[in-house]
């Protein structure tokens, strides 16, 4: 009898733990991505990717904080005003983060799209001379994300960024962009009625959407 | 139920320790802060970030022996182990530099390198055949740059005083045995390779990598594409013929196959040609390129390329009458590589490869048939190792095959010759920091025809300054055995030697680049010889010979708006003692003075890329009989003006229009004097000239797949 008890007390012992373990994740994921929605400049986002690139080294099966790990790294790599070694410097973190979500989680859409992101940013770092090699790559990696998933909001509104920059560029009209544009808004709309308390799937992106609605689409 | 109490309170007491405060300011090594440092305790979720004045402040209610780490980018991570025993403890690590691949100093002498991945780059793949004059030939778009002489009636590569033979080209790595088409004497050739095929090229004028042997003056190293994006299928159609490729790619292979067939004939009958002609030019070619990945970061690539064509030409004799002898040439070619590229573990990496070149010729001259053949095998195989991030070192084994046979077979007269290399190199590189490098290598060979053993150390360094600029150094010695068709005559002769020089200066910032190099090249054991092909006579290794000066770069894509430039001076001083020339002189392949500007302006409203470029230089020397000396004289200076205009009405549908010599100048490259004076004691002469006052190039091309927006803008 006593055997048991001790065996269904460490098994106990055991689930509590786990248990505490992923309370952990989930309490420093939530409060790191919504540090991250509110971080502005470059420094701030910097203390973000750190503390995503923490959590993914306590949670080695995880993906999403390397995902997040990888799309601050990006992010301050469109926001960085700085040289263009800086920018590249940014957007290799994002790309080693984003690989290793990537091993984690395959074909996945939502990393795909984070991605074609990275390669859109390092496109519009220098598009003078990267914009005939890069410019293919990033509309092939989100078309791929949006393949993955249809109802994935971001992978459109990136899309219809690569579009309407193609239309421009061709001297076409921007309406196929739009199209993609309120279709992400009205993803972007279904996935807020949808959300749970303590989701820590991604959500960003409705106000590129917005953003774009407002100066291109009117 | 004892234990389990004990494990709780266990817990509860460990909970309500104090916490330890960890405090400090981290700086790198010259006593600068550094702010957005990770800092963590390892195996914990208790860590920070330094601020922008480079202090933090880590607080953590852990207890023990911990490991904290240091983590920021371009820096070395620092870990330091700690006692957790509450209380304030002060850090303040001093982090050490990593070398940076991408942004560290790189080795520029000699070197000029076209690619999408890199940074000391002088131009994108995509320039490279966007060139107006190069009409979609990746050497005519070297034929831009620095170093290069246009030598407009051969068509190769020279550069800096040095022969076409002595500039070596690799596809992956691997050696490419007659890489330019078979041509007549004075009609120009291309090189056999669609500029689509590859994803970057390097191209050195000299004091290149133990890596790269069997080159005397040059190396051009083209690098395949590894993974082509999509499905798709592209059609041209040329003012000179027509081509398909189809590409199908999958999750870990890829697959493209392709075809092309040009024929002269109709663009000769409508535009006025300075040549006779019995037959233009005419060809297919076919080819197919493997890629497959293997394994997280391996590839194995097999590439097979194999064409035919031919030519009839009637070429006039100074001081006969008549169209002259006609020249009946056929080519048959083979190329077929395959290679592969693995990352090993603990920092080993591996490549190698194997490729084989064929080229068959048949001529008919005056009535004889001659027959030439020649073979190379090539193998490699590459071991490098990256001892820590300063100090790396490669390990290679190379082995050559060459066998040659040239005919004269209506006479019954065939000779041949083979030939096996066997080749060792290994090259160190040390990164003193992210500014200073050292390059170090030894290369060695033995060829058993010659029955000779070699060994040729280089030596190259690169300093980066402040803003980016750096100053590279190279020295070395280069070796290559003489061209088969005087091997054949007389087998034991020697490699030829070089010894190279090169201080070099490079930046590249904000959309503009600045390259500026000074050579010194000298040459031992260059061949001299009587006589002609299939006729030499008296072959003796006793030639020499320099060359020297420098060139100049400059290229600008920020200034004016949507346009792209580059003006490029190069100044050569070479003379050697070689072929029939019994005394040191100008080779007729190295004008002193060469100039070219090549201009690309996108007009958005045009939808159409407008492309110039101008070359010029001070004229070729030649030697005029009818007056004493060697080399003794020289032509006018050539000069070209070529334009194209890219149209791109839809994103998947490229028209592609370029002229060259627009100017119609009357460029002559030498003259031809007939063999024995004429009645009034003077040797007659024929201008050697171009083929037709201009080439009027008419291209569309088609791109069809589901992504509507692609297009082969590549194949311009």
């Amino acid at each position: 009898m006593k055997k048991n008890i001790l065996i269904l007390s460490l098994t106990l012992l055991a689930a509590v733990f786990a248990n505490a373990n992923n309370d952990a994740y989930e309490k420093a994921m939530l409060k790191e991505i919504k540090t991250m929605g509110q971080a502005g400049p470059v420094e701030e986002m910097q203390k973000s990717a750190n503390a995503f690139a923490r959590i993914a080294d306590m949670n080695e099966g995880q993906w999403l904080p390397d995902y997040y790990a990888a799309l601050a790294y990006a992010n301050m790599g469109f926001r960085s005003q700085g040289s263009l070694e800086e920018k590249d410097g940014y957007y290799s973190q994002a790309k080693k983060h984003i690989e290793k979500a990537n091993a984690i989680s395959p074909n996945n859409s939502e990393i795909v799209a984070v991605q074609g992101y990275i390669t859109m940013g390092e496109l519009a770092a220098d598009s003078n001379s990267r914009g005939q090699s890069l410019s293919g790559v990033a509309m092939q990696t989100f078309g791929k994300a949006i393949e993955l998933n249809r109802q994935n909001p971001r992978a459109i509104i990136l899309m219809a960024q690569m579009e309407y920059g193609m239309a421009q560029f061709f001297g076409q009209g921007p309406e196929k962009a739009c199209g993609l544009v309120d279709a992400s808004l009205g993803l972007f709309a279904k996935e807020a009625a949808e959300a749970k308390e303590g989701n820590l799937n991604p959500t960003w992106g409705k106000r590129l959407a917005e953003e774009m609605k407002e100066r291109s689409c009117k | 139920m004892k234990a389990l109490f004990t494990i709780c309170l266990f817990f509860l007491v460990n909970l309500t320790l104090a916490q330890t405060m960890i405090k400090g300011t981290v700086k790198d090594a010259k006593g600068e802060t550094i702010p957005g440092v990770n800092i963590f305790l390892k195996g914990t979720y208790d860590g920070t970030s330094s601020e922008v004045n480079g202090t933090f402040v880590l607080e953590t209610e852990e207890k023990g022996n911990f490991i904290l780490v240091f983590q920021a980018m371009g820096f070395k991570s620092q870990e330091i182990e700690i006692v957790l025993d509450g209380g304030e403890k002060n850090f303040n690590p001093v982090l050490r530099e990593a070398i940076n691949e991408m942004t560290a100093v790189t080795i520029t002498a000699g070197a000029m390198e076209a690619s999408d991945e890199k940074r000391a780059v002088v131009l994108r793949p995509i320039d490279i055949v966007t060139v107006p004059s190069a009409m979609g030939d990746i050497i005519g778009a070297f034929q831009t740059l620095p170093g290069t002489a246009n030598v407009g009636n051969d068509g190769r590569l020279f550069v800096r005083g040095g022969d076409a033979s002595e500039t070596s080209i690799f596809i992956d790595g691997m050696k490419v045995g007659n890489a330019f088409g078979t041509t007549a004497s004075n009609v120009p050739t291309r090189t056999r390779f669609n500029p689509n095929l590859f994803k970057g090229s390097f191209f050195s004028t000299g004091g290149y990598s133990a890596e790269y042997g069997h080159a005397l003056s040059s190396a051009l190293v083209l690098s395949t594409v590894d993974a082509p994006v999509r499905n798709q299928a592209d059609i041209s159609l040329l003012s000179v013929g027509m081509g398909y490729s189809q590409t199908l790619v999958g999750e870990k292979n890829s697959l493209t196959a392709s075809a092309n067939f040009m024929d002269l004939s109709p663009y000769q009958a409508m535009v006025t040609q300075n040549f006779d002609w019995e037959r233009a030019p005419y060809g297919w070619d076919a080819e197919v390129s493997l890629r497959q990945k293997w394994g997280k970061s391996g590839m194995v690539k097999a590439y097979a390329h194999t064409e035919s064509g031919g030519m009839k030409i009637w070429q006039k004799v100074p001081g006969t009458e008549g169209r002259g002898q006609l020249v009946d040439l056929k080519n048959h070619y083979t190329f077929a590589s395959g290679s592969f590229k693995q990352t090993g573990k603990n920092d080993w990496s591996y490549y190698g490869g194997i490729s084989y070149s064929n080229n068959v010729d048949e001529f008919t001259l005056n009535q004889i048939d001659i027959r030439n053949q020649n073979q190379i095998m090539h193998a490699k195989a590459v071991a490098l190792k990256g001892f820590s991030d300063k100090f790396s070192l490669k390990t290679g084994m190379e082995s050559y095959f060459f066998n040659y046979e040239e005919g004269l077979r209506s006479e019954g007269l065939v000779w041949d010759f083979t030939d096996l290399q066997g080749n060792i190199f290994t090259e160190a590189d040390y990164y003193v920091s992210n500014k200073l490098v050292f390059r170090g290598g030894l290369r060695a060979g033995h060829s058993i025809l010659a029955d000779q053993t070699w060994l040729d150390p280089r030596f190259s360094l690169a300093y980066k300054f402040e803003n980016e600029g750096q100053l590279s150094f190279a020295a070395g010695k280069f070796s290559q055995m003489p061209v088969e068709q005087l091997r054949i005559a007389k087998p034991e002769v020697q490699n030829v030697k070089a010894d190279h020089l090169i201080l070099n200066y490079f930046l590249t910032k904000n959309g503009r680049t600045v390259r500026a190099e000074a050579f010194y090249k000298n040459y031992k054991k260059i061949l001299t010889y009587e006589g002609s092909q299939y006729f030499y006579r008296n072959i003796q290794q006793t030639g020499t010979g320099y060359a020297q000066g420098f060139d100049v770069f400059y290229r600008d894509q920020k200034s004016v708006k949507n346009t792209d430039f580059w003006v490029t001076y190069s100044f050569v001083d070479s003379r050697r003692k070689f072929a029939q020339f019994t005394e040191l002189v100008q080779p007729g392949f190295a004008p002193r003075h060469n100039a070219s500007i090549v201009v690309k302006h996108f007009v958005s409203k045009l939808k159409s890329q407008l492309g110039g470029s101008f070359a010029i230089n001070d004229g070729y020397t030649y030697t005029d009989p009818n007056f004493a000396g060697q080399m003794n004289a020289k032509t006018e200076g050539f000069r070209d003006l070529s334009l194209s205009w890219s149209y791109l009405p839809k994103p998947n549908l490229i028209i592609h229009f370029a002229c060259s010599n627009v100017l119609g100048r009357d460029n002559i490259f030498g003259y031809q004097f007939s063999p024995q004076p004429n009645e009034a004691g003077q040797y007659e002469s024929l201008p050697i000239r171009q083929t037709a006052p201009r080439f009027i190039f008419l291209g569309i091309f088609l791109t069809l797949s589901k992504d509507k927006t692609a297009n082969n803008l590549n194949n311009l």
